[in-house]
C-alpha cells in the first residue's frame, strides 16, 4: 500500500492541475475549423499553434500581406493587350499612358481578403491588421463588401473594439459618397497607436478633398513625424509643401460635398 | 524537515552554479545575435509594426532558448550524475532522495529564471535602442514562460528516470511541449467527435498540461494577466511530475 502512495499522489496532483486548467481556460482564439490556410502556409500555421507563437506567426502573415499588396500585379490580359509594355524602358521623347496600378493601392489583389482574414484567424486581437485590411479593401480597392466581412469577423473576437465600428461607419459613408463624413468617422482613430498609416493617409486625402487643408496638413505632419514607412513619409512631406503653398495663397475653406 | 531544507538549498545552489558554468549556457550569445539580426530584418520588413514584431520575436525566442537549455539540462543531469558516480557520493551523505530531487529541480528553475531575466534585459535594451518602450504585459509574458518551463522541466526529470537516453527524454518532452499548446484544439476536436475517438481525446486533455494557460505573450491587453488558476495548475503539474520522479528514483539502487 505504501509503495503505491507516491504514484497515487502524483496522479492526484496531475489531475488537480488538469481540473483547474479545464475550469479556468477558455480559448480566446478561433477554433481550428475556422482557420483557412492559404496555399503553402500549413507549416507556418502548425508552428504557430505548436510553439504557442500565434502573435509571431500572425506578424509573419501580416508582413506577407503587405508584401503581396506592395507588389505590382500581372494579369493574363496584359500580354493579350500588350499591357506589359509599361514595364519596358521608355524611348527618348516617347509619351506613354501612365498606369497607376499598385501605386496608390488600387488593383485587384484577389487573395487580399483571404490573406487579411488569415492574419486574424491566427491572432484575432491584431487590430492593426484588421484596420489595414479593411481600409485597403474599402478605400483603395473599392471592395466595401469584403472590407465589411473582414471587420465583422474581427468584431466576433473583439466585440468591444470601437475602431472597427468607426471604420464600418466610414465604409458606410464612403458608399454614400460622403467624404466629409468618412473623414469624421476616421478622425477619432488618428491619434491611436493602432491606427495604420494607410488610414491616416486616407483621412488626410479626404480632408484635402473637402478643402480642410489645415486638418489635412496636421495629419500629414503626424505621418511625417511618426511613420517608419519612408514611402508614406516622403509623400506626406510632398503634400505638406503643396498644402503650405495652398494655405499661403489663401485657399478656400471646407467645401460642401453633398 | 528543518534540517533538510538547507540540504535542498545546497543541492539547488550547486546545480545552479554548475549550469551557469556550463558551456551550453552560451546560448545567451546566440540569442543576442539572433535578436539583433532579426531587429535589422524586422525594421526593413515590418515598417510601422516593427515594435510589435521585435517584441513578439524576442519573447518567442527567449522562451525557446530557455526551453532548449532547460530540456538539455533536465534530460541529461541525472544520467550524467549516475554515469560519473557523483550521485553515489551524494547519497552516501545524509541527503534524502526527495531533497536531492527537489534541489536539482529548484536549481534548474533558478537557471531558467536567470536566463529569462538576462535575455529579457537584453531584449528591452534592444527595443530601447530601436526607440521603443516596454511592450504591454511584458512581465506577465516572462512569468508565463517561466511557469511553462517549470512544468516541462519537472516532466523531463520524470521522463529521464525511465527513458534509456537523454535524446529520448528530449524527444518525449519536446512532443509533450508541442501537444501542450494544442489543448484548445484538442478540446474542440473532442467536442466534435464521438465514441472511442472522443474518449481518447478527452483522456489526452487530462494527461497533457494545457500550456496555453500560461501563454500570456499571445494574449491581448487585460487577458495577458495570469489568473491564480494558472499558478495553481503549474504548481499541481510540477508537483505531479516531481512525485512521479521521486517514486522512480526511490525504486532505483544507488
Amino acid at each position: 500500500m505504501r509503495r503505491l502512495a507516491l504514484p497515487a499522489a502524483a496522479l492526484l496532483a496531475w489531475a488537480a492541475g488538469s481540473a483547474l486548467s479545464a475550469a479556468a481556460y477558455r480559448s480566446p482564439f478561433p477554433p481550428p475549423s475556422e482557420i483557412r490556410t492559404p496555399a503553402a502556409g500549413a507549416a507556418a500555421d502548425m508552428f504557430a499553434l505548436a510553439l504557442g507563437a500565434r502573435r509571431l506567426f500572425a506578424d509573419v502573415w501580416f508582413i506577407r500581406l503587405m508584401q503581396y499588396y506592395g507588389s505590382p500585379e500581372f494579369h493574363d490580359e496584359d500580354d493579350a493587350e500588350g499591357g506589359l509594355d509599361w514595364l519596358k524602358p521608355k524611348a527618348p521623347g516617347e509619351h506613354r499612358h501612365h498606369d497607376h496600378r499598385g501605386l496608390n493601392g488600387e488593383g485587384r489583389y484577389p487573395e487580399f481578403l483571404t490573406r487579411a482574414r488569415h492574419v486574424l484567424e491566427i491572432d484575432p486581437n491584431f487590430t492593426v491588421a484588421a484596420l489595414y485590411g479593411a481600409g485597403s479593401l474599402a478605400f483603395n480597392m473599392g471592395r466595401t463588401e469584403e472590407a465589411q466581412d473582414l471587420l465583422r469577423y474581427a468584431l466576433e473576437y473583439s466585440p468591444r473594439e470601437w475602431k472597427y465600428l468607426n471604420v464600418l461607419a466610414a465604409i458606410g459613408y464612403s458608399k454614400a459618397n460622403d467624404p466629409a463624413a468618412v473623414a469624421a468617422a476616421i478622425a477619432p482613430m488618428l491619434k491611436d497607436p493602432d491606427c495604420p498609416v494607410m488610414l491616416k493617409q486616407q483621412a488626410a486625402f479626404l480632408n484635402k478633398k473637402i478643402g480642410s487643408y489645415a486638418a489635412a496638413a496636421a495629419i500629414y505632419a503626424d505621418i511625417a513625424a511618426t511613420s517608419r514607412d519612408m514611402a508614406y513619409v516622403r509623400n506626406a512631406e510632398r503634400e505638406l509643401q503643396k498644402l503650405a503653398a495652398a494655405l499661403s495663397a489663401g485657399a478656400p475653406g471646407p467645401r460642401k460635398t453633398k | 524537515m528543518r534540517k533538510t531544507l538547507p540540504v535542498v538549498w545546497a543541492v539547488a545552489a550547486n546545480s545552479f552554479m554548475e549550469n551557469v558554468r556550463n558551456r551550453f549556457f552560451t546560448l545567451f550569445a546566440v540569442f543576442a545575435f539572433a535578436a539583433i539580426y532579426a531587429s535589422v530584418l524586422a525594421g526593413v520588413m515590418a515598417v510601422d509594426q516593427e515594435a510589435r514584431v521585435l517584441s513578439d520575436f524576442g519573447l518567442a525566442l527567449m522562451e525557446l532558448t530557455a526551453l532548449a537549455y532547460a530540456l538539455f539540462n533536465a534530460s541529461s543531469v541525472l544520467l550524467r550524475e549516475a554515469e560519473t558516480k557523483t550521485i553515489y557520493l551524494v547519497f552516501s551523505r545524509p541527503v534524502p532522495r526527495w531533497a536531492y530531487l527537489a534541489g536539482k529541480l529548484a536549481g534548474s528553475l533558478l537557471t531558467s529564471a536567470l536566463m529569462l531575466a538576462v535575455m529579457g534585459l537584453m531584449h528591452l535594451l534592444l527595443l530601447k535602442l530601436r526607440g521603443f518602450g516596454v511592450p504591454p504585459a511584458y512581465a506577465w509574458a516572462l512569468v508565463g514562460s517561466l511557469l511553462k518551463l517549470g512544468v516541462i522541466t519537472s516532466f523531463a526529470y520524470f521522463v529521464s528516470l525511465f527513458s534509456t537516453s537523454a535524446v529520448s527524454t528530449l524527444v518525449i518532452s519536446g512532443i509533450f511541449w508541442t501537444a501542450g499548446h494544442f489543448a484548445a484544439e484538442t478540446r474542440f476536436l473532442a467536442e466534435q467527435s464521438a465514441g472511442a475517438k472522443s474518449l481518447a481525446l478527452k483522456a489526452a486533455i487530462w494527461l497533457i498540461p494545457n500550456l496555453q494557460l500560461f501563454n500570456a505573450r499571445d494574449a491581448a491587453g487585460a487577458a495577458a494577466a495570469l489568473a491564480p488558476a494558472a499558478f495553481l495548475s503549474a504548481a499541481a503539474w510540477t508537483a505531479g511530475s516531481y512525485l512521479g520522479a521521486l517514486w522512480l528514483i526511490s525504486r532505483k539502487e544507488f
